[in-house]
C-alpha cells in the first residue's frame, strides 16, 4: 500500500548483492515484505546479480558432496508450495516469502508426472545418449563375466542364482543403468529395475585392495546406508537386500569382511 | 518476466532445468539428481570463490541444494530463471558463511581485490552458457573502475556496504552510490526489465 521511501528504495540494489547488514537489512526486509513495487525492484537487480553469479569460472565439486547430499534428503521433508503455509522454515527461503495475502497461491507448480509430460527434447536426447553408452560397455562386462563364469555350477554371489537374477535385470522392461567413475580409478555400472525390487553391479579397473580391504556395497535412503554385499575390483554382483526406486547405491572401501555402517566416505555413488 | 536475458539466454538449456525443477518440486530424487549435475559446479564455483576455504565451500554447496530440494515448490519462474534463484541461494549462504566466520582478515589476504581483473579467462567449459558470458564480460567492461571494484568486493567477496567503505576508506554514502549506480548501469547493459 505505502510507497516505499526513496532512502530504502536505494537499497535494492545493494540487498540483492546482498551487501546491507545490521539495523540497515531489517528495516529494509520489513519493507519488502509489503512493498510489491520494492519485491520487483529486487527481482530486477537479482537477475542482474546472477549474470554476475555466473561470470565465476564453474568447477566440479567432488563426488562425495553428491552423495552426502542425497544421505540428508531423507531427514529433509519438501515444503508445499507457498499459499496459507505459516512462515516457519528456519532455513529461510531466499526471499521471506511471508507476504501474507499479496498473491493468494498465485502458481503452485504444477508437479507433472515423472513420464508423463513431454520432457525438453534435448535433455531427453542426452540421457538417451548415456544410457546407450552405459549399457555397451556394462553390458559387455556383464557378458564377459556370464561367458567366464557359465559352467561352473557354483553359489556365491556370481553363482547361478545369481546369474539368473542378472538376467532377469537385464530383461526388465523397467532396467536402467548408470556408469559413473569411481575416484580413485576404474568404474562401477549399477543396473536396477523398481518392479524387480533388484539390483547389480558391475565394476571394472577398481584399483586392487590388499588383503586388509574389501569394496563394498550400500543401499542409501532416508533410513540411512544399509549393506548391500561386498564386490570385488573387477567383477558383479546382485545386490543384498531390497531395492526401492530412489535409493543411492554407495560404494566404500571398508576393512576386510565389510562393516555394518560405512567407515569411509563413498568412493562412488549413484543416484537411481 | 525478470532475469530472462541475462541468465536465460540459452533458452532450451533454461527451459529443461525449469522442468527438472518441477519435478524436483514433486518429490523426483533422478530430476533432483540431474538438476544437481547441471547445476553444481556454477554453484560451486561461485560459492568456492566467495569462501575461498574448499571445506567450508563444500558445506555451504551442499546446504544451498539441501535447501532447493525443500523449497523447489516454492520457485516462483513468474519472478526470474531459475539458474538465477539457484545462485541467490548459493550467493545469500556463502555471504552469510563469511560473516559468520570472522576469519575475513586472512582471507581477503588470499583473494584480494583481484578478482574482477580477470572476468574472461575461462572460456573452456562454457559453451552453453558463451552469449551470456560474453554479454555480462561487456557490460562489466562499460563500468568505471571504481563502480566494478565497488561490485566485485561486494559480489565475489561478499562484504556489506559499510565494509567496503572501510576497506577503501570511504565515506559510507559514496560506497552506496557506486553500488547503486553500478547495478543500474548493469541492469540497463543486460536489459533486464524492472
Amino acid at each position: 500500500m505505502t510507497e516505499p521511501d526513496e532512502e530504502l528504495r536505494a537499497l535494492a540494489a545493494a540487498y540483492a548483492l546482498d551487501a546491507l547488514d545490521g539495523e540497515e537489512l531489517r528495516r529494509f526486509e520489513t519493507e519488502l515484505a509489503r512493498s510489491p513495487e520494492l519485491r520487483a525492484e529486487v527481482d530486477g537487480f537479482r537477475a542482474v546479480a546472477a549474470g554476475l553469479g555466473a561470470e565465476t569460472p564453474e568447477l566440479a565439486p567432488p563426488p562425495s558432496l553428491k552423495a552426502g547430499l542425497f544421505a540428508r534428503l531423507g531427514a529433509t521433508p519438501q515444503l508445499p508450495p507457498v499459499d496459507a503455509a505459516p512462515p516457519a522454515e528456519p532455513a529461510g527461503a531466499p526471499e521471506p516469502d511471508a507476504a501474507p495475502t499479496t498473491a493468494p497461491a498465485a502458481a503452485p507448480a504444477p508437479m507433472p508426472e515423472p513420464e508423463a509430460p513431454p520432457v525438453d527434447e534435448l535433455a531427453a536426447r542426452r540421457r538417451r545418449r548415456r544410457l546407450v553408452a552405459s549399457l555397451t560397455a556394462a553390458a559387455s562386462v556383464a557378458i564377459l563375466v556370464i561367458g567366464v563364469v557359465i559352467g561352473i555350477g557354483w553359489s556365491g554371489p556370481n553363482g547361478w542364482g545369481a546369474q539368473r537374477e542378472l538376467a532377469a535385470l537385464e530383461a526388465a522392461p523397467d532396467a536402467q543403468r548408470q556408469t559413473v567413475e569411481v575416484s580413485g580409478g576404474g568404474e562401477v555400472t549399477v543396473l536396477w529395475s523398481a518392479e524387480l525390487g533388484r539390483s547389480a553391479v558391475m565394476a571394472d579397473g577398481l584399483p586392487a585392495l590388499g588383503s586388509e580391504h574389501d569394496y563394498e556395497l550400500w543401499y542409501i535412503d532416508e533410513a540411512g546406508p544399509a549393506p548391500a554385499g561386498l564386490v570385488g575390483a573387477n567383477s558383479w554382483r546382485v545386490l543384498e537386500g531390497d531395492f526401492v526406486d530412489g535409493m543411492v547405491v554407495g560404494l566404500t572401501v571398508e576393512p576386510a569382511g565389510g562393516s555394518e555402517q560405512p567407515t569411509t566416505e563413498p568412493i562412488a555413488a549413484v543416484q537411481t | 518476466m525478470l532475469g530472462r536475458v541475462s541468465v536465460g539466454e540459452v533458452s532450451s538449456e533454461e527451459s529443461s532445468i525449469d522442468v527438472l525443477f518441477a519435478r524436483t518440486a514433486g518429490g523426483d530424487r533422478a530430476a533432483f539428481g540431474e538438476l544437481y549435475d547441471r547445476t553444481a559446479p556454477r554453484v560451486f564455483g561461485l560459492v568456492r570463490r566467495i569462501l575461498v576455504d574448499a571445506a567450508q565451500a563444500e558445506e555451504v554447496t551442499q546446504d544451498v541444494f539441501l535447501e532447493v530440494w525443500q523449497q523447489a515448490a516454492r520457485f516462483d519462474a513468474s519472478r526470474g530463471a531459475a539458474v538465477a534463484w539457484l545462485l541467490t541461494i548459493a550467493h545469500r549462504r556463502a555471504v552469510d558463511r563469511v560473516r559468520s566466520a570472522q576469519a575475513s582478515a586472512e582471507r581477503d589476504l588470499r583473494a584480494g581485490i583481484r578478482e574482477l581483473a580477470t572476468p574472461a579467462e575461462d572460456v573452456e567449459e562454457r559453451v552453453e552458457l558463451s552469449v551470456e558470458h560474453e554479454r555480462v564480460s561487456a557490460a562489466l567492461g562499460e563500468l568505471s573502475e571504481a563502480q566494478r571494484t565497488a561490485l566485485a568486493m561486494a559480489y565475489y567477496e561478499g562484504k556489506s556496504q559499510s565494509e567496503i567503505a572501510d576497506a577503501l576508506h570511504l565515506p559510507l554514502g559514496t560506497v552506496k552510490t557506486r553500488l547503486r549506480d553500478g547495478m543500474i548501469r548493469l541492469r540497463h547493459l543486460l536489459g533486464v526489465t524492472s
